[in-house]
């Protein structure tokens, strides 16, 4: 997919975002919508502004919006405080390094729901090591064993935070 | 006066205060390095141990750790562009630029002594400026504070990065992302979809760890080497230049610690806006702008004066009215309770020793944090050399127990691996996390105001409150400068040409 066509896929949720806040505004007090539903309509139409400039223009240009921010110097690439936290990889992440790092967020929270925080610490920090290969296999163990540890004592010892036993901790029980 | 400044340092220099001084300063640098536990939180933990114990012992104790957090929140901020919680939002900008420079060093002792020296500042006004400000603060009304918000929203420009547009759209997402839940003002369950666990809203700090840290860890999973790759990128600073480099830009920070004193006073506005609008500032009053956002030591150092100067402005509030200046001063309130002390008029005159030796606090506290901060940094330096098959998962599991153990809600953790997706596409297409954070903070504090001005002084509020149309007059003014400085330099070209 070409950029353009992502960055208008991007624009079109968001259309449909700001809509759907202004038809759930519908449902609220005047005094309860005075706030969103303006603002909601203001997002809307700047959202239709931005997908009609960014298909105008030429790709480059999608960098930039008719108001410019007087930040940097040329046509706004790698500059402004959020340009500098982006690493250069980033920009040529292909979908399936971009699938796997979704999918990394998604197996922890899978964990964390099904098992519970410390468990699931424990197996995604020893799987993460053992399947990138970065340590040797008693490393990895000794070193998620100790990282687990330390989270536990740290968050429910210490700061005696209220423990989850995860979603399946019923059928443990049993 | 002499008198009670002595008396307040000498309640300090008993064993109890100085080990529960130490105690808690180690303890809050180690919470303000956890994600999503930032100050509040650890005020609130240590406030079941603090009764029986010496007043001033006490108090070393809770402001001791409360200060701490402000560093260690930017400690990740700088390494890992993961703030600990939202008032670190402002160090990513240009400390982590700075780390993957090789400027770790100096980009964390420029943040330890410029929150030192901030603190100190705001120490001293707090202690002058008490008998002054009352009048100042009777002075404002929700209409003024409505502006104050407003003047906020014009930072937006600074972080949209080109594209204004873009950074409206993703302040407005903010603000509405703000709006979950019940309805502050009229009860009414805004986007809540019948859930019970949104009725309380997105929680901020678990907000934050989704769109900075969860999205960082994504992009370092995919980009697979550490943050900093010393094979490319040496560490080419010291301490001591980040040390100096404070002290050069001390006219900077006599103005961000004033900005921060300033906000703190203000009750309700709270420290992470003060960051922004310190960063802000710096980048609006500097010769060089376009160096920001590049690894600019100004940027590390502003929100860190501004942050460190904010506690006392926030003291300020809390003593002479009882009016806490934010969540940790609440906290606070309730420790006074505790030792029973009574917030208001009666703490200028019976217990001004006691407010000096919380002005002491400040001042030790921040002298102690630094110390250590500027020990450690050689070591903390090192942690973004880490390959990313080590942080990823470390840091990913501490980001998702901290979003659980900041309500002990497990739909939180839900809620901060959404964020972090959300976080990744908006640096992708370049829709200004920091917008999305600043619309966030806001969202609350301009309706609420809103709402108490229309209903005490009806639609007409503005011509009501004089200070209030000033106010809005420099808000104005504020939001049209960037864009008469690009008129100005684009005429300039034109003509050069």
């Amino acid at each position: 997919m070409s950029r353009r066509a992502q960055d208008n896929l991007v624009a079109a949720v968001l259309l449909a975002l700001f809509a759907g806040v202004i038809w759930l505004c519908q449902d609220f007090g005047p005094r309860a919508r005075m706030i969103p539903l303006p603002l909601a309509i203001f997002g809307l139409i700047l959202t239709a502004i931005q997908i009609v400039w960014q298909n105008v223009g030429s790709t480059d240009e999608l960098r930039m919006d008719m108001i410019e921010v007087p930040a940097p110097d040329s046509a706004g690439a790698q500059s402004g405080p959020v340009a500098a936290t982006r690493p250069a990889a980033q920009r040529g992440a292909s979908w399936r390094e971009e699938a796997r790092a979704l999918g990394i967020v998604a197996v922890l929270l899978a964990l964390v729901l099904l098992l519970g925080p410390i468990l699931a610490v424990f197996l995604f920090t020893g799987g993460y090591f053992l399947f990138t290969r970065h340590y040797s296999l008693r490393a990895g163990v000794i070193y998620t064993a100790v990282f687990t540890a330390a989270t536990y004592l740290l968050f429910f010892v210490a700061l005696e935070i209220q423990p989850y036993h995860g979603i399946l901790a019923p059928l443990f029980a049993q | 006066m002499l008198e009670a400044i002595g008396a307040g340092l000498a309640a300090l220099l008993t064993p109890q205060a100085i080990l529960f001084m130490f105690i808690g300063v180690v303890y809050g640098l180690v919470i303000g390095i956890l994600p999503g536990l930032g100050g509040v939180v650890a005020m609130a933990l240590l406030l079941p141990f603090t009764y029986g114990f010496e007043k001033a012992a006490t108090l070393a104790l809770l402001l001791g750790a409360h200060i701490a957090t402000i560093w260690g929140d930017s400690v990740t901020s700088i390494l890992f562009s993961v703030p600990g919680s939202a008032k670190g939002l402002a160090l990513c900008f240009d400390g982590y630029p700075m780390t993957k420079q090789g400027q770790a060093k100096r980009a964390l002792a420029a943040s330890a002594t410029g929150a030192l020296m901030g603190g100190i500042i705001g120490a001293v006004f707090l202690a002058l400026c008490i008998p002054l400000i009352r009048p100042v603060i009777l002075a404002l009304g929700p209409s003024e504070y409505l502006m104050m918000a407003l003047w906020g929203l014009t930072v937006i420009a600074t972080f949209s990065e080109g594209s204004l547009m873009k950074g409206l759209i993703a302040s407005l997402l903010g603000v509405l992302a703000a709006f979950i839940g019940t309805d502050v003002v009229t009860a009414t369950p805004r986007f809540t979809f019948g859930s019970e666990f949104l009725m309380d809203g997105i929680s901020f700090p678990v907000a934050m760890i989704g769109l900075f840290a969860v999205s960082e860890m994504m992009k370092l999973a995919i980009k697979g080497t550490p943050i900093v790759d010393r094979s490319l990128v040496k560490e080419v600073s010291t301490v001591w230049q980040g040390v100096m480099d404070a002290v050069r830009h001390w006219w900077l920070v006599v103005r961000s610690s004033l900005l921060g004193l300033w906000i703190g006073v203000l009750p309700g506005v709270g420290a992470s806006v003060a960051g922004l609008a310190a960063y802000a500032q710096a980048v609006q009053t500097s010769k060089t702008p376009e160096r920001f956002g590049k690894g600019a030591v100004e940027g590390v150092i502003a929100p860190d004066a501004t942050m460190g100067a904010n506690e006392g402005g926030g003291l300020m509030p809390t003593l002479a009215f009882g009016i806490p200046g934010g969540e940790s001063m609440a906290i606070l309130l309730v420790a006074f309770i505790g030792l029973g002390v009574v917030p208001g008029p009666d703490m200028l005159t019976k217990n001004l020793d006691l407010v000096f030796s919380m002005v002491w606090i400040i001042v030790i506290a921040n002298i102690v944090v630094t110390i250590i901060g500027l020990a450690i940094c050689p070591a903390l330096a090192r942690l973004p050399t880490l390959h990313a098959n080590l942080m990823v998962p470390i840091v990913l599991s501490v980001c998702f127990v901290g979003a659980y153990a900041t309500r002990s809600r497990i739909e939180d953790v839900v809620v901060a691996a959404v964020f972090g997706v959300l976080g990744y596409v908006m640096d992708k297409y370049r829709y200004s996390r920091a917008n999305f954070v600043i619309g966030m903070v806001l969202a609350v504090m301009i309706e609420r105001n809103l709402h108490i001005s229309l209903t005490l002084y009806g639609k007409d509020f503005l011509l009501q409150r004089p200070i209030a149309l000033a106010m809005l007059a420099f808000v104005l003014f504020t939001a049209a400068l960037p864009f008469f400085r690009t008129w100005r330099r684009n005429r300039r070209k034109a003509l050069a040409t």
